[in-house]
C-alpha cells in the first residue's frame, strides 16, 4: 500500500481524479433518464437533478392511462421478455451443442464448416432486413411473434464464439467421459457448461441485448400496437404523445433496467469474456 | 474402387448437428441472398410479379441523389466520429492502466453505455440535446449560449457522433487496453535510455505497437457507422433536410414508406460494398505488421 500510495505524483492523483469524474460523467444519462422518469412533466428540464417532487406518476400513467390510448405498454413487456428469452434459451442451447460438434468431433467438412461461419459473420445482417422481410411475407408470419423469434433462433456467431472456448479444454477431460460411457447430452451439460461458464455468458448477455434492443426487425415485422416489443411501442409512442417526457422517460427506464440488472449480475464474466474475445 | 468405410457414430451426430444449422442458414439466410439478388434486377411492388428490368436499378440507384446524399452523410458522420471516438478510447485505455485498483469500476462504468438500450438512450438525448434540455440549460448557465443542436446540418450530425461515440467509447478503450497490456516493458526501457520523451515514446513506440487493435477499432467504427439506424431515426429523424439520413434509413424509406423494394435492395448491396471497399482501403493505409524482433 505505501509503495502504491508513494508511487503516484501529484500529476498522477489529478490524472487519478480526472478518469474517475470521466468515468462518472459516462453515468450522467442514466441519472438525468431515472430522475426524470421520477419528476412531474412541468419540472422535468428546470430542477436540478436531484430536486423536485418525485413521483411515480408517470409509471402509473405509461402502465394504466396509456393502454387507452392503445398503446399497451403491460402486454409489450410481456412480448419483450417472451421473445428475448426464447430466443436466448435456443441460441444458447443450438450454439452449446453445434459449437461442442465443431470443437471437438470428427465429421467430414468439419473445416468447411467452420469457414463458412467465418464468411456468414463477415456479411453485414442490415443487408438482408428487406429479403428476410419477403421471406416472412411468404410464410405468412407478419405482424406475428413468429416473426420476431423465428429469424433469430440459431446464431453463427455465437457457435464461433463457443467453439473457440471448447477447443482450448484439455483432451482429457473428453477421454475420460469417453470411458464413463457419457452420453452427448452428459458431456456438454456436465463437463463443457461448466468449464466455459464466461463465454456462456457474453453469449447469453449479448443474445439477450441484441434481442430485447432490436429496433429496426420488429418496426418492419410488427404493425399492430399490441404485438409490438416494448422498444417500438415505445419509440412510436414518443413519437405521437412526444409531449408527454415523463411517461417516455418511464418507459426508457423499464427498456433499460433489464440490461443493466443483467450487465451487473454477470460483471466479472463480462470483463473476463471480453478479454478473451479480444485475443 | 475401394467401398467406403461407413460413418462412425461420432461422425454421424456431429454431421447432424452442422447440419442442423445449416438448414437454418438455408432458410433465413442463403434464402433472403437469393431474394436480395433477385430484388436487384427486377422491378416489383410487394404485391405483383417481379418483371426483370437488367441494370435499370443500377442505374436509377446510381442518380438518386437522396441515396447519394445518404453516403456522403456516413463521411460527414466519419469525419466527427473518428476523432471523438479514438480520442476517447485512448483516454479510457490510457485511463484504465494508470488507475490500476480501481479499473474494474472505472470500466464497469465506460462499458454501461454499450450494453444498455439503443431505444430508450437515444430518447434521453433526443431530450437532453432539444432546446430546453438539460445540456443547453448547461451551456446557457455557464456561457450565456443555446446551442440549436436539432436545428442545423452540422451541429445534428455532430450529436448524432457525440452519442455514438458515448456508446462505443468504453468498448473501444478495452480493445486498446488490451493492446496496451501486451507491449513489453523492455521497449520503454530501451527507450528511456536513448533519452526519448514521453511524445516520442507515444508516436514511436506505443501507438505503433498498437496498430492491430487501432486497425480492429477503425473497423468496427466503419462499420457502425454505415450500419446506423436506430440513433438518427430517433433522435433527429434524418433531419434537417436529410443532412442526418444514413444508407439504412433510406433503405427502410424506400422499401416500406416510398414501396419500392427493388430499388432498396439495389441500395443494401451498394452500401454492403462501399462498406467492404472503405474498410479494404482503411486497411490498405494503415495496417502495419507489428514484429517483435
Amino acid at each position: 500500500m505505501k509503495a502504491f500510495l508513494a508511487k503516484r505524483s501529484i500529476g498522477g492523483w489529478i490524472a487519478t481524479i480526472a478518469i474517475y469524474a470521466l468515468a462518472l460523467t459516462w453515468l450522467y444519462p442514466f441519472a438525468w433518464m431515472v430522475a426524470a422518469s421520477l419528476k412531474p412533466a412541468a419540472q422535468i428540464y428546470n430542477t436540478g437533478l436531484f430536486e423536485g417532487d418525485f413521483t411515480f406518476d408517470n409509471f402509473a400513467f405509461l402502465l394504466e392511462t396509456a393502454d387507452k390510448l392503445d398503446r399497451p405498454f403491460v402486454g409489450a413487456l410481456g412480448i419483450s421478455a417472451l421473445v428475448t428469452l426464447t430466443v436466448t434459451a435456443s441460441v444458447l442451447l443450438t450454439s452449446g451443442f453445434i459449437a461442442f460438434a465443431l470443437a471437438r468431433m470428427r465429421f467430414p467438412g468439419r473445416k468447411l464448416f467452420g469457414d463458412f461461419l467465418l464468411l456468414q459473420m463477415v456479411i453485414p445482417t442490415s443487408m438482408f432486413i428487406l429479403p428476410l422481410f419477403v421471406l416472412i411475407k411468404e410464410m405468412g408470419l407478419l405482424n406475428s411473434l413468429w416473426a420476431l423469434i423465428l429469424p433469430s433462433m440459431m446464431s453463427g456467431w455465437g457457435i464461433y464464439m463457443m467453439s473457440q472456448s471448447f477447443r482450448t479444454m484439455p483432451e482429457e477431460y473428453f477421454d475420460a467421459a469417453r470411458l464413463d460411457r457419457a452420453s452427448l447430452w452428459q458431456t456438454v451439460t456436465r463437463i463443457v457448461v461448466p468449464l466455459n461458464k464466461s463465454i456462456i455468458a457474453i453469449v447469453a448477455l449479448f443474445t439477450f441485448t441484441g434481442t430485447w434492443d432490436n429496433f429496426l426487425w420488429p418496426l418492419i415485422a410488427i404493425s399492430d400496437t399490441d404485438r409490438m416489443p416494448l422498444s417500438v411501442l415505445l419509440a412510436t409512442f414518443s413519437k405521437q404523445y412526444g409531449g408527454y417526457a415523463g411517461p417516455v422517460m418511464a418507459g426508457a427506464v423499464l427498456q433499460t433496467l433489464p440490461l443493466v440488472l443483467l450487465f451487473l449480475l454477470f460483471r466479472r464474466h463480462f470483463l473476463q469474456g471480453m478479454s478473451l474475445s479480444l485475443k | 474402387m475401394r467401398t467406403r468405410e461407413p460413418l462412425s457414430r461420432e461422425a454421424v451426430v456431429g454431421l447432424s448437428l452442422a447440419g442442423a444449422y445449416l438448414l437454418f442458414t438455408a432458410i433465413f439466410w442463403a434464402y433472403p441472398f437469393f431474394w436480395l439478388a433477385k430484388l436487384s434486377v427486377t422491378q416489383w411492388r410487394f404485391f405483383d410479379e417481379p418483371v426483370f428490368t437488367g441494370a435499370r436499378n443500377l442505374l436509377t440507384t446510381l442518380q438518386d441523389p437522396q441515396f447519394l446524399q445518404a453516403l456522403w452523410n456516413v463521411v460527414r458522420f466519419l469525419a466527427f466520429y473518428l476523432p471523438i471516438a479514438f480520442g476517447g478510447a485512448l483516454i479510457v485505455a490510457f485511463g484504465l492502466r494508470h488507475v490500476g485498483r480501481g479499473k474494474g469500476f472505472v470500466a464497469l462504468c465506460f462499458l454501461l453505455s454499450n450494453v444498455s438500450s439503443g431505444v430508450a438512450l437515444s430518447l434521453v438525448f433526443a431530450k437532453v440535446f432539444s432546446s430546453t434540455g438539460p445540456f443547453n440549460t448547461m451551456l446557457f448557465d455557464n456561457f450565456g449560449v443555446r446551442v440549436p443542436w436539432t436545428n442545423d446540418p452540422t451541429l445534428a450530425m455532430l450529436a448524432i457522433a457525440l452519442v455514438v461515440a458515448w456508446k462505443f467509447v468504453g468498448y473501444y478503450g478495452l480493445i486498446l487496453y488490451s493492446g496496451l497490456l501486451a507491449i513489453p516493458k523492455e521497449i520503454y526501457d530501451a527507450a528511456r535510455l536513448d533519452h526519448a520523451g514521453p511524445w516520442k515514446r507515444l508516436t514511436r513506440i506505443t501507438l505503433p505497437m498498437m496498430n492491430p487493435q487501432l486497425m480492429m477499432v477503425l473497423t468496427f467504427a466503419i462499420l457502425v457507422s454505415f450500419g446506423l439506424f436506430t440513433e438518427p431515426f430517433i433522435i433527429t429523424g434524418g433531419g434537417p433536410a436529410d443532412s442526418t439520413a444514413t444508407p439504412q434509413m433510406m433503405i427502410y424509406e424506400t422499401a416500406f414508406r416510398r414501396l419500392q423494394p427493388s430499388h432498396a435492395a439495389m441500395m443494401s448491396i451498394l452500401v454492403a460494398l462501399v462498406t467492404y471497399a472503405l474498410v479494404q482501403l482503411a486497411r490498405r493505409l494503415f495496417e502495419r505488421k507489428v514484429v517483435l524482433a
